[in-house]
């Protein structure tokens, strides 16, 4: 920490970091702390994606090559729960944790010693449920949705229910902390309306955790209590209702759609605005966007159990609630288009990803709208249509967005500028990547191609191998994004604290990298 | 800091709304049965109808009603509709049966879940007498025919005219056989 320069006062609270192993376990930083969280986030994702290819190499042609249908529906639940638990939201929860702090200009966040218990707690409920995979009766395999009674009847099931306890109660911790750091330590004169949109974005979704969360952790209860104490919460026999179980899932389960996608929304404001040399379109109308879609998320939760049975009334109901949203989501990619309109604008890395987000994004909004609508529902409910349609929100959405605030902030995190070169480089591939991924499952899923099975009729076998290989193109140029970041750590031009010239915001004003302590006291704000 | 984070406000109301939450899911359940009952919906029937008919009904119709019937899981019952569908005029009782044969030596406890389709049509099917009431007991090897008495009153909506009843059988218990014919 030699190089970093410290201008403050001297207090005995002011110092370095402790050496070693210590230092990252006992760490209150918001900055150690958001590093653990992106790099849990990256092993996470790099596992995920180690299951994402077991799954399209058995689906590589048709038949049971590489596993048993068995091991194939366990590849398929991990998948989804390790890239949405482990991978997308802990990677927010990162950039939140590193960047939030440095953009209201407060000195860390609220609750530093929850911050570190939120963070520890994710290894530990990611060892519960990986440990599954050593055991007689294996890992969970009854898809991420885990429907009741299916999975009550599964073995091992305990250990799935307290891991998601145990991730849910980190994601609460997270998100008060959030919240309680937002409301109370805004440097002086940030008014909320002030605030940048990233933060915006996080305070709107950790609203969104605090209220589905607990939901999510009563459904687990109610599965555990069916599976082991005897109850019929979702059990038929007992006078229960399995269409009660997807009630309740769902009602989590929508929310956390928009929790994976709104901090996205800020980071993509924050970068479309920098490298267009513009200051946002429509600032006041992002914000109320997002609190829209917030609010809407919770009333349409049973457009994704459209075929249960429901009444038209109901059908209609969440038909047209649903495609309400498209109102609010439409307003922010207007904004994003007429910011990008007769700007200044120049191609870094982050900006490709911005801009592929958006054009990206908006694609898999198109496919939602389709889904929305009841009757066609019905023909694509549970087919690769559907797959189609949510990776593209969330792996061209998400992660291209997570990554893009990757190469956008790090050099602002270690000081170094990333090697332009082998950045773009690395979205080409990814880019390209995924679309050959993605792309075809529109086709075999509106062909009628069902989803969560290890084999599939011979008619959809070319495009399920133009899938596979794109896949392995997606999969493997990350292991360049690895080697970028891990290059960017230790080497590279230094960077200036502004990084790049249309970048405004209050962590701009500090050094790069961003000293161990920022903000003592705190900025002013000009303007 | 120092005032220990129960003191701040907006912490402790979040924390408020954590476990608000976390019972709320549990007030589902409730809220739900209840929603579904209200409105009929979900096909589902809670038990008997008091078996008297409102008068001064303008017309009755045909509505054709058919039957069927699934094990769960791997229960070790026979079980099937006597007749598979039965033509009933509306307000007027009909009668039929289910068969149920236990195919164990060991004596079975069952419960028989029944559902409604068109869900819409659930409340107008009015059982006066059914199986599915309460839980039935077979002895080993032993076959019962279950009856079921019930009508369809006349406020079903037009254009329904065929009404599925089905019927869930699931295993409750079985009771365990001591070691006398116990073999090694």
């Amino acid at each position: 920490m030699s190089a970093v320069v410290e201008n403050h006062d001297h207090h005995d609270d002011h110092h370095g970091p402790r050496k070693g192993f210590m230092r990252w376990l006992t760490t209150t930083n918001h900055k150690d702390i958001g590093t653990l969280y992106l790099w849990f986030a990256f092993a996470a994702f790099l596992l995920g994606g180690a299951f994402a290819m077991g799954i399209r190499a058995e689906l590589f042609e048709p038949g049971l090559q590489l596993m048993d249908p068995i091991r194939y529906n366990q590849l398929v639940t991990m998948h989804g729960l390790i890239m949405i638990f482990g991978g997308v939201m802990p990677a927010f929860v990162g950039l939140a944790n590193w960047l939030i702090p440095l953009q209201i200009g407060a000195p860390d966040m609220a609750m530093p010693r929850m911050n570190n218990l939120s963070f520890w707690l994710l290894p530990v409920a990611f060892g519960i449920l990986l440990s599954t995979a050593f055991m007689e009766g294996g890992m969970p395999g009854f898809g991420w949705t885990f429907y009741a009674p299916l999975s009550t009847n599964y073995p091992n099931i305990a250990y799935f229910v307290f891991a998601i306890h145990i991730m849910g109660a980190s994601s609460i911790m997270g998100s008060i902390n959030v919240v309680v750091t937002i409301m109370n330590m805004r440097a002086p004169g940030m008014t909320l309306m002030k605030m940048p949109l990233f933060v915006w974005s996080w305070l709107i979704t950790a609203y969104l955790l605090i209220a589905v969360m607990p939901v999510l952790a009563g459904a687990v209860t109610m599965l555990l209590m069916d599976a082991y104490f005897g109850t019929s919460f979702f059990d038929a026999a007992g006078g229960g209702d399995p269409v009660l179980f997807q009630h309740v899932f769902w009602f989590f389960g929508h929310p956390e759609v928009y929790i994976m996608i709104l901090p996205a929304f800020g980071i993509t404001s924050h970068i479309i605005s920098t490298f267009s040399r513009k200051p946002l379109f429509g600032h006041s109308s992002m914000v109320y966007a997002m609190v829209s879609i917030a609010v809407l998320s919770f009333v349409v939760w049973a457009h994704h159990m459209f075929t249960v049975g429901m009444p038209l009334v109901a059908e209609l109901f969440f038909m047209w609630a649903t495609m309400l949203i498209a109102i609010p989501t439409g307003v922010k990619v207007f904004n994003w288009c007429a910011t990008i309109f007769k700007g200044s604008i120049t191609y870094e890395t982050p900006m490709l990803f911005s801009i592929a987000f958006v054009v990206l994004f908006t694609i898999g909004g198109f496919s939602g709208l389709m889904l929305a609508i009841t009757p066609a529902d019905f023909q694509y409910h549970d087919t690769y249509f559907v797959v189609a349609h949510f990776h593209y929100v969330l792996v061209p959405g998400a992660v291209f967005s997570i990554m893009a605030a990757v190469y956008y902030w790090l050099p602002k995190w270690t000081g170094n500028m990333y090697d332009e070169r082998m950045g773009r480089m690395h979205f080409w591939l990814s880019f390209i990547g995924v679309n050959i991924t993605f792309f075809p499952q529109h086709f075999v899923g509106l062909a009628g191609m069902p989803r969560r099975y290890a084999d599939y009729a011979l008619q959809f076998a070319e495009w399920n191998a133009v899938s596979s290989v794109g896949a392995f193109l997606f999969g493997l140029s990350q292991l360049l994004f690895l080697y970028i970041v891990v290059k960017t750590v230790f080497v590279g031009k230094k960077a200036t604290p502004q990084v790049w010239d249309g970048a405004d915001g209050l962590e701009w004003t500090v050094d790069s990298p961003a000293p161990y302590h920022t903000f003592d006291t705190p900025p002013k704000l000009n303007g | 800091m120092d005032k220990g984070p129960f003191k701040n406000k907006i912490f402790t109301s979040l924390v408020g709304a954590v476990i608000f939450m976390f019972f709320f899911s549990f007030m589902l359940v409730p809220l739900y049965n209840v929603f579904c009952e209200v409105t009929g919906l979900n096909g589902k029937i809670y038990g008997p109808s008091d078996f008297f008919k409102k008068s001064n009904e303008t017309y009755e119709r045909q509505v054709n009603v058919r039957f069927l019937s699934t094990v769960s899981g791997s229960a070790p019952v026979t079980f099937y509709p006597s007749s598979a569908n039965i033509e009933v005029l509306t307000d007027k009782v009909s009668k039929t049966t289910y068969v149920a044969t236990n195919n164990t030596n060991k004596k079975l406890t069952l419960s028989i879940v029944p559902s409604v389709s068109p869900g819409l049509a659930a409340e107008n099917i009015k059982k006066i007498q059914c199986f599915c009431f309460s839980e039935q007991t077979l002895e080993p090897y032993e076959t019962q025919e279950w009856p079921i008495r019930f009508y369809v009153d006349s406020e079903l909506t037009d254009n329904v005219n065929n009404v599925y009843l089905s019927y869930t059988l699931f295993e409750k218990e079985r009771e365990e056989v001591l070691v006398a014919n116990h073999e090694h």
